[in-house]
């Protein structure tokens, strides 16, 4: 088990690496105004010094080296244009909680609604009319066909149009914060409830189940001991696809409602084109995705005994 | 019946063969006669013209909710190709000094925008660069999908190089590299089609490599080896069935993940530039007036449109797959 | 094994619905189990075997029902039972199933104790410390080495026949009269085989258990029957004890079924085959449903189904054949050599 996980640790590492290399080199064929305030009235002097302070004028690979240098101290450089002169690293930090608090609560809430809806729907598909899997089909299908783009307006505009509830949110306002948190769990909830369904009739049909039912296991029993468990061990590699369908989405949901979290920070920094502040964001974003899929793959480990099972221990 | 193909001789003469020997009408006198044998009737009542591709149709047809998103949807692309060849049809960008933010009205079907572009020719001309968009990132993923995951499966030696390139670029979210190319590249349609064909085709490429690998290695694929039967037929009676409802249903889903993410790329500020109308450059000009009573017909007749497009791709490519489901063939 | 009957079926009906459609699978059956015997019930794929034996548990799939006919268990009617409380009375703690694939019919993500205590803890009433050590007591049983580390472990740590057995020990747990066994080596192992039917064997005899097999496979039957049932096309066209029907088959389908064992081919010729295919239960048959298929098929085949004939008090056959008014048509000839051999060849 260990073994496994010290192996997939440094599989991410490694990947990591990979990325922060090929985005970092990207970034390096911009054209080089993204790195000052005022470059139409900087004379080339000017713009030659400046680089050469950043260390922009150096061949790549020492650029690089100098960008892990700093990355390993914690120093992500500069921000150009967005708050001039202070680290990145600090304008960053700032952004995490909100836009963690956030994620997270909607992943709890798409969670504790998805998961439920799904059951209902796996339920359902044993009845004669099947009303309620209709009903959460016609559901996801909306959820997943309409860009997610489209029904967070859609939410916005029924939320403050209609319902009258304030565009802006602030933090200290809980209420404020129910369009967005519901935006973004709305795809989730959708998602968890799909698989869910899918994964318990899935289960449902297989072999084990028709012996607990033959052995004289009450169907409530068979449902959440045997269906529900096994159906929910794939859905657990779900949740890092979740946490990045999340992540992206929270870059359009902040914006609109004027979060102040990373998602609202990279908007406003590609608009404004500050690199190494766009730069440090989607390392950032990369560094959470790889993370998230290190956790799936740790929590699929452990809720099934297959997967770490190699030659040994076995018979025969 | 020279002209008949093996399999409808083989019908043609069952069904004269069930004719004569399964005429039921003995008289009681006989009853105890031996009846005369014919081997070929005992094959009647189970034997089945089962064709693939009919079936598949066939329950694909069944379907109304799938007819009529594929003729509302057809109907859809039709138009917006043939509309600005219609006779009147203004110039997209056309620009009625005086006639901004109109309602729609007889004048102007959708009303006009707030410089004065008429929203009618704008949303179709938007829908048909979106739909290219879309199209061409779907295309791109399929063509390079099956090349690389054919590839990836027949040749060894390029396995452990295309896994491990996999294993890396799959952690990276698809939106990012979207994002950091349109960042790095000048906006315009061909970047965006760029940025989102990079890294797509790779779930493709890897999904097609599987099912070669499995084609490969399927025991009843291997009976089929052994029986002689050419690489080239397994792969046409075996694998390309089942792979092209699965690549349709990918097609039918980038389709309309690339129209989305258009939308949200736009509303980044990384989007194609303003004269080129498309269905996020609306929607993202649109969303100014959401909450203006009045004016947010701007916002909704995009919305409406791209919503009608997206969901008819969605429950089309569903319902084919559905289709294409041998499971489903029952009868 | 005298007239004690302990399962009764009069008259069965069974129909699925399938897109519309209505498939006829159990055409009216009648079959009597005795306590503490054997039966085999065989037939090719389709004829109908699994899904009979389904319905003395409750077990049909939701599209399928029972649509006439009896079940009577100790006097029980087991028709009239509906919901999953009602017949958890009798699944398992009165009639338990082994099921073919031992690979697909245990839990992947529970530990092998896990499962057997499940049964141990519904039909022993037994609870912690106790179930435990009943579990590893089942488990010695069926011939499972140092059960106290097996109880921990996952069914993909064991082997094929090794979770066939662990399959029997959640059966026997249950502590069931009757035991369903539908296939349970052909998933197997020849070599595995003869130890799983054997194990069957030991458990009957120590539980006084009634079994019933279920298989396409001559030679499980040859070793293991009392009595054998034919099922073709949803019906049973002939039942007698082991040997009535191996030396003296009456029924032409029981004739083509034992010329397909490979074991009367003749050297240097092709071996024996039954042309044309079952029929399709989706269409109404008329009369017998064999006929088609069948080179001594009568004219009244074509017309009446016919009814049960004597042979000999414990043997009978579903064909017109054995009518006083049919022409006399004898058996194949290798058929009637097994008689005169008089031994069993299939073993």
């Amino acid at each position: 088990m260990a073994k496994y996980i010290l192996k997939r640790l440094l599989r991410s590492l490694l990947t990591l690496f990979i990325i922060i290399t090929i985005v970092f080199s990207l970034l390096r064929l911009m054209p080089v105004e993204g790195y000052f305030q005022n470059y139409e009235k900087m004379t080339s002097t000017q713009v030659e010094l400046g680089l050469q302070k950043l260390g922009l004028d150096q061949p790549l690979p020492v650029q690089l080296l100098n960008f892990y240098k700093g990355l390993l101290q914690g120093d992500l450089g500069v921000s150009n244009k967005y708050h001039r002169n202070v680290p990145v690293l600090e304008i960053i930090a700032e952004k995490i909680p909100v836009s963690m608090s956030i994620g997270l609560t909607s992943l709890c809430i798409a969670l504790a609604v998805g998961l439920p809806l799904g059951i209902l729907m796996a339920r359902s598909t044993r009845t004669r009319l099947k009303i309620g899997d209709k009903l959460g089909t016609a559901f996801v299908v909306l959820i997943q066909a309409v860009p997610a783009a489209i029904y967070y307006l859609v939410i916005q505009f029924f939320g403050t149009s209609v319902l009258h509830m304030p565009l802006r949110v602030s933090m200290d306002q809980p209420v404020t914060l129910i369009l967005p948190v519901l935006s973004l769990a709305l795809g989730n909830i959708a998602y968890y409830a799909m698989w869910l369904r899918r994964y318990m009739v899935d289960e449902s049909n297989k072999d084990y189940v028709r012996l607990a039912r033959a052995k004289g296991v009450p169907a409530a029993d068979i449902s959440r001991k045997h269906i529900f468990r096994n159906a929910f061990v794939p859905l657990v590699q779900f949740i890092p696809t979740s946490v990045i369908l999340t992540l992206m989405g929270s870059l359009y949901v902040e914006s609109l409602y004027s979060i102040p979290g990373m998602g609202g920070l990279l908007v406003t920094v590609i608009q404004r084109q500050d690199n190494t502040v766009v730069q440090a964001l989607v390392l950032f974003y990369a560094a959470i995705s790889i993370l998230g899929l290190l956790v799936g793959d740790i929590l699929m480990a452990l809720v099934d005994p297959r997967i770490t099972f190699g030659k040994k221990g076995g018979a025969r | 019946m020279p002209s008949l193909r093996y399999k409808d001789r083989k019908t043609e003469a069952l069904s004269q063969s069930v004719g004569k020997t399964l005429s039921r009408d003995y008289k009681p006198e006989e009853y105890f006669e031996p009846a005369p044998y014919d081997p070929s009737a005992g094959e009647r009542g189970s034997y089945t013209n089962y064709s693939y591709w009919g079936s598949t149709l066939r329950a694909f047809f069944h379907n109304p909710v799938a007819v009529f998103f594929l003729v509302l949807l057809v109907g859809m692309v039709v138009f917006t190709i043939i509309e600005p060849l219609l006779p009147y049809a203004p110039e997209a960008n056309t620009i009625y000094k005086g006639d901004t933010n109109l309602a729609p009205c007889a004048q102007y079907w959708f009303g006009t925008n707030s410089i004065g572009q008429d929203l009618w020719s704008q949303i179709w001309s938007g829908t048909r660069t979106s739909l290219f968009i879309g199209f061409s990132v779907a295309l791109v993923e399929v063509v390079m999908g099956v090349i690389v995951g054919v590839l990836w499966g027949y040749v060894r030696k390029l396995d452990f190089l295309l896994t491990e390139l996999y294993n890396v670029f799959d952690n990276v979210p698809q939106t990012l590299v979207v994002i950091i190319i349109s960042y790095i590249l000048r906006p315009g349609v061909s970047t965006m089609i760029f940025a989102m064909c990079l890294t797509s085709w790779l779930a493709t490429a890897r999904f097609v490599r599987n099912q070669v690998v499995i084609i490969r290695d399927r025991d009843y694929n291997l009976a089929s080896r052994c029986l002689g039967t050419p690489a080239w037929r397994i792969m046409l009676k075996n694998l390309l069935p089942y792979l092209v409802s699965i690549l349709t249903l990918r097609m039918a889903l980038a389709i309309p993940a690339a129209i989305g993410n258009e939308v949200f790329i736009t509303y980044i500020g990384l989007g194609v530039p303003l004269e080129v109308p498309t269905l996020g450059n609306l929607i993202n000009s649109g969303q100014t007036f959401i909450n203006e009573p009045t004016l947010n017909y701007q916002l909704f007749l995009p919305v409406l449109i791209l919503s009608i497009v997206t969901i008819s791709f969605y429950v089309v490519g569903n319902a084919f797959a559905d289709a294409a489901d041998p499971k489903n063939h029952v009868n | 094994m005298a007239e004690d009957i302990i399962l009764s079926v009069h008259d069965l009906d069974v129909k699925f619905t399938l897109r519309g459609q209505t498939l006829h699978a159990i055409r009216g059956i009648s079959l009597d189990v005795y306590r503490g015997e054997s039966l085999a019930i065989v037939g090719e794929s389709g004829s109908g075997k699994s899904v009979f034996t389904k319905t003395f548990m409750g077990l049909l799939d939701a599209n399928g029902s029972i649509t006439g006919g009896s079940i009577r268990y100790e006097g029980q009617e087991l028709t009239q039972l509906k919901s999953d409380k009602d017949w958890r009375a009798i699944r398992g703690r009165e009639i338990a199933m082994v099921m073919q694939d031992p690979m697909t019919s245990l839990n992947p993500l529970k530990t092998i104790g896990a499962q057997i205590e499940e049964a141990v803890v519904l039909h022993q009433g037994l609870k912690g410390q106790q179930a435990r050590q009943a579990v590893l007591e089942v488990l010695e049983e069926v011939g499972i080495d140092d059960p106290q580390r097996r109880y921990r472990q996952y069914p993909h740590e064991f082997s094929g026949g090794m979770r066939q057995r662990v399959v029997i020990a959640i059966a026997v747990a249950c502590r069931p009269k009757i035991l369903i066994c539908d296939e349970p080596t052909t998933a197997l192992d020849v070599t595995i085989q003869a130890q799983i039917l054997q194990l069957i064997r030991e458990l009957q005899k120590k539980y006084d258990l009634t079994t019933i097999y279920i298989t396409h496979d001559l030679g499980v039957v040859a070793n293991v029957a009392d009595r054998i049932a034919v099922m073709y096309a949803g019906d049973i066209v002939e039942i007698g004890r082991c040997e009535e029907v191996f030396y003296d088959p009456r029924h032409p389908y029981t004739w083509a079924l034992l010329s397909s064992l490979p074991q009367l081919g003749v050297k240097g010729q092709p071996l024996y085959s039954i042309a044309g295919t079952p029929p399709n239960l989706f269409q109404e048959v008329k009369g017998d449903a064999f006929a088609p298929r069948n080179p001594q098929a009568l004219k009244i085949d074509f017309v009446e189904r016919p009814p049960y004939f004597d042979v000999t008090p414990s043997h009978r056959a579903r064909t017109w054949l054995l009518d006083p008014r049919a022409p006399k048509v004898e058996p194949p000839e290798h058929i009637r050599q097994l008689r005169k051999q008089g031994v069993n060849p299939y073993v």
